[in-house]
């Protein structure tokens, strides 16, 4: 139970992204005059230098072998370094999208690039988590420091209600974690996922259950889930664009990383999560319920970030099934929801990424009508967020269509096929999502523009337009590789 | 009962600071007594996993609470830097008087 | 604020400091027979409730029960079931004074009344810390919530220069019920559960708790200094990260506007009107 030196290898991802964090912070202080694009500049450098040593690590490991690290406070294997690839890309593509953002609505604040880099490393921490202190202390990083970029652009009332929304609702939500953990390590002993994994059929059951369903209740919170979702709409409104678009995609993506290796992989297995603790049959009621409302909701915005608000609500629906069906012993659970989460995070950032570049200087362009005849104008902007949306309602030959395939398939070979009707709701309400997504797209493409629309340019936010598309189209059409990640 | 203290005491009475946070949490509407009354319920679950701790004989529920007290500490930071930079601009914090964002 | 209010909050406070004193004496005074067996290994075991036996609990617990019950929980086999009518008053009065403090706190208009209860919350804590051989965890709740959370909220009560408060929102909406009624059948659930734990109940389980086995003493800043370098050593290290955030980002929230802040956005309605609501 010594420090082990070898360890720090394996938390190399973690490692980058917090120093390179704190090297950003440090930066700025010493930082003069008004321009943040070279912070921006270090911040993508550090963000891939995290997804490469990921990488790296991935093919260091073997498909099936893990290890466990200080003192099993952490574990290294395949999964974790999937997803924390995932976040240094996604904190890259945020990272891109601010500079332009912040010099047209004037809010230059050098301090998102640090903290950026240091949430992803708390997300990092959620993805090679065996350890419920080390899963809270992940998800407090990542969520304060959302919390803090939320309430970044000062001048904005928008802004600071949303961060006062969030954190007060992510703050509860905290506790009930809390809560819920100090219940499960009352009836195990110990705060071990791998332990508690041993324990599960010893420990006081009745500790077990309200415990966990405290947890599940939490990261529904933490995820938007419905009956949690209400704060969603508001804070994904009132944040700036790119921080909106890194809270959808990677805090999402962050906290079911965590609920995969809690719930799918430790305290899931054969017999356990409907006999005896019970977690999935309120994660089923909370997926199917996430799904439809979630759906509903987004057909009634006029406001594009609130209709991608909700659409996001709807995914941590599906996203939930999978969860469920990873938790019942579904042997491709796992792989659809790692290819889920990556092609749902790419898409999003490609989505915010659009809405980011139509809006100019004193008008975000945030309603549905104003991107009416973004075609004729832009049309490279126009498509990129078709394919987008495409993915986010599921069509091939997008990424979001297999997303949605796998994560349904996988639902449809858990224990007894418990997850049939689930499946269905989810189909259904993915034809209803291809309703909303549509009417963008009709105004977009066969609606008259009424003048010209000024659009926010800059390198690092066309980069994020184009690559964001083509790799989700790849995703659609070449799915193999990326399932056996 | 009375005279014999045991770990369901402090667990039960865990159970009630938790509640009595969780009310404060959904019926006060002063974001810094909501604030307070989150305090009130990770202090409540500090105390749960201490007392099973000691139920269990495992000094890392010492560790953990340890790493609470820590993480309770930065959250009140950001959560007051947060309601004074509202303050700056509305000069009253009434959550449901926040009403730029429609519901 | 009222110098009444001045004279009461002070009041409060130094009835909190009296009785955490008069506790303190007793727990001190109760703990006298401290035991400590290295043989007797304290290690997690799997935790089962106990068979229910026929007697309250406490009073008439048969030997078996107690054998099986102390080998569960790592203590030391020595110690026939007994009350410590000195540890049961330190409890009482710490949850008394925890409860009291924690209402009110969501009773009380006035917020600086609302945090002198919060303060005597957390020494009544800190005092169920001691109780349950938490020392080092009672000076750190002690100097951490009741000597810097709590300044903190002092601080931002008086920059915000406001301290009254309209009482109760409104109840009637519907989210609310819900919330309540979920709330109620959450406690309903917690408190059978846990009151299933509190079958194991037996005086001795209060007693003094075995060394660890480096040898320190158990709940003492060696023995839990010693867990935190060890085992909670990369939480304990990452949680620097966390505070870092917590630091920066406080500081690029808060600090004053300055000009090149950027202007009041013109996507807000009535940003000018509501200004002095």
């Amino acid at each position: 139970m010594t420090f082990n030196t070898g360890d720090l290898l394996y938390i190399a991802p973690f490692l980058v992204l917090a120093v390179s964090g704190m090297l950003l912070v440090l930066a700025e202080a010493f930082f003069t005059g008004k321009d943040r694009t070279a912070l921006a500049g270090i911040t993508v450098a550090g963000a891939l230098a995290s997804t490469v040593v990921s990488i790296v690590l991935y093919r260091h490991l073997g498909p099936t072998s893990s290890r466990l690290l200080f003192s099993e406070m952490l574990v290294a294997d395949r999964t974790g370094y999937v997803l924390s690839g995932l976040f240094g890309v996604v904190a890259a593509l945020a990272a891109l999208l601010a500079p332009s953002h912040q010099r047209t609505h004037g809010w230059v604040v050098g301090e998102y690039y640090g903290i950026l880099l240091l949430t992803a490393s708390g997300m990092v921490l959620l993805a090679q988590a065996a350890n419920l202190a080390t899963v809270f202390l992940g998800v407090e990083t990542m969520s304060i420091g959302v919390y803090v970029m939320t309430a970044l652009r000062r001048r904005s009332r928008r802004g600071n209600e949303a961060a006062m929304k969030y954190f007060l609702m992510g703050a509860f939500a905290t506790a009930f974690l809390l809560y819920g953990m100090a219940l499960v390590y009352g009836a195990v002993g110990t705060t071990n996922l791998v332990q508690i994994q041993q324990r599960l059929v010893s420990g006081n059951l009745g500790l077990l259950t309200v415990g966990s369903f405290l947890m599940i209740a939490a990261f529904a919170f933490k995820v938007a889930a419905v009956p949690f979702h209400m704060w969603a709409p508001d804070a994904y409104e009132g944040a700036p664009t790119p921080v909106t678009a890194f809270m959808a995609a990677a805090v999402k993506a962050a906290a079911f990383a965590a609920m995969m290796r809690v719930f799918g992989q430790f305290m899931g297995g054969d017999k356990l999560p409907y006999g005896v603790i019970g977690w999935a049959s309120p994660m089923v009621v909370l997926a199917a319920l996430t799904i439809t409302v979630g759906n509903i909701a987004a057909i009634r915005q006029d406001n594009i970030k609130r209709m991608l608000a909700y659409s996001s609500i709807s995914h941590a629906g599906v996203l939930l099934v999978g969860l469920c069906a990873m938790g019942l012993g579904s042997a491709s659970g796992k792989a659809a929801m790692v290819y889920y989460l990556i092609a749902y995070s790419l898409t999003t950032m490609g989505a915010f990424a659009v809405v980011s570049y139509v809006g100019s200087k004193d008008n975000e362009r945030l309603d549905i009508e104003d991107w009416a005849g973004l075609a004729s104008r832009h049309p490279a902007a126009a498509l990129a967020m078709t394919v987008c949306l495409l993915s986010l309602g599921g069509m091939p030959p997008t990424g979001g269509f297999f997303a949605k395939f796998y994560v349904f398939k996988s639902a449809m070979e858990a224990q007894d096929q418990q997850l049939l009707w689930l499946t269905a709701i989810g189909v259904i309400n993915s034809a209803i999502s291809i309703f909303y997504y549509l009417r963008i797209v009709t105004a977009m493409y066969f609606k008259d523009a009424r003048g010209e629309i000024a659009t926010t340019r800059s390198a690092g936010l066309v980069f994020v337009m184009a690559a964001c598309p083509l790799v989700i189209l790849e995703m659609g059409l070449f799915p193999n590789w990326w399932l056996t990640l | 009962m009375l005279m014999n203290i045991g770990y369901g005491h402090f667990l039960v009475l865990a159970a009630l600071l938790f509640a009595i946070g969780t009310a404060g949490v959904l019926l006060r509407k002063n974001v810094l007594i909501i604030m307070m009354s989150i305090e009130l319920m990770l202090n409540a679950a500090n105390l749960t996993i201490l007392t099973f701790a000691r139920m269990h004989g495992d000094l890392g529920g010492h560790s953990f609470a340890m790493v609470v007290i820590a993480v309770a500490a930065a959250e009140v930071a950001v959560g007051l830097a947060i309601v004074v930079a509202i303050f700056r601009g509305r000069r009253h914090v009434d959550v449901d008087k926040m009403n730029i964002l429609k519901h | 604020m009222s110098g009444n209010m001045r004279a009461r909050a002070v009041t409060v406070l130094a009835t909190f400091v009296g009785v955490l004193a008069l506790a303190l004496a007793l727990v001190v005074g109760s703990s006298g027979s401290v035991v400590t067996d290295a043989s007797a290994q304290p290690g997690p075991t799997a935790v089962k409730p106990p068979p229910r036996s026929a007697t309250p609990a406490g009073k008439g617990v048969s030997d078996r029960d107690v054998v099986t019950k102390q080998a569960e929980a790592g203590k030391p086999a020595a110690g026939k079931p007994k009350t410590r009518p000195g540890m049961a008053i330190a409890f009482w009065l710490f949850a008394a004074m925890s409860v009291a403090g924690s209402v009110f706190v969501i009773t009380r208009r006035n917020l600086i009344t609302g945090v002198m209860g919060m303060v005597g919350t957390f020494f009544a804590l800190a005092g169920l810390y001691m109780l349950l051989y938490a020392h080092f965890l009672a000076v750190i709740q002690m100097l951490v919530y009741a000597g810097a959370s709590m300044v903190l909220f002092v601080f931002v009560i008086m920059i915000l220069n406001k301290p009254e408060d309209e009482p109760y929102a409104t109840t009637g909406k519907a989210g609310k019920a819900v919330a309540g009624v979920a709330m109620a059948y959450l406690v309903y659930r917690l408190a059978s559960v846990l009151l299933s734990v509190d079958s194991t109940v037996t005086a001795p389980q209060l007693a003094a708790p075995a060394a660890t086995s480096q040898g320190y003493d158990w709940g003492s800043t060696a023995a839990v200094g010693w867990n935190l370098f060890n085992e909670y050593l990369f939480p304990f290290e990452a949680v620097s990260i966390l505070l870092l955030v917590a630091v920066v980002g406080s500081i690029a929230i808060a600090r004053p506007l300055k000009d090149d802040d950027g202007e009041v956005l013109a996507d807000e309605p009535g940003a000018a009107s509501q200004g002095g609501a």
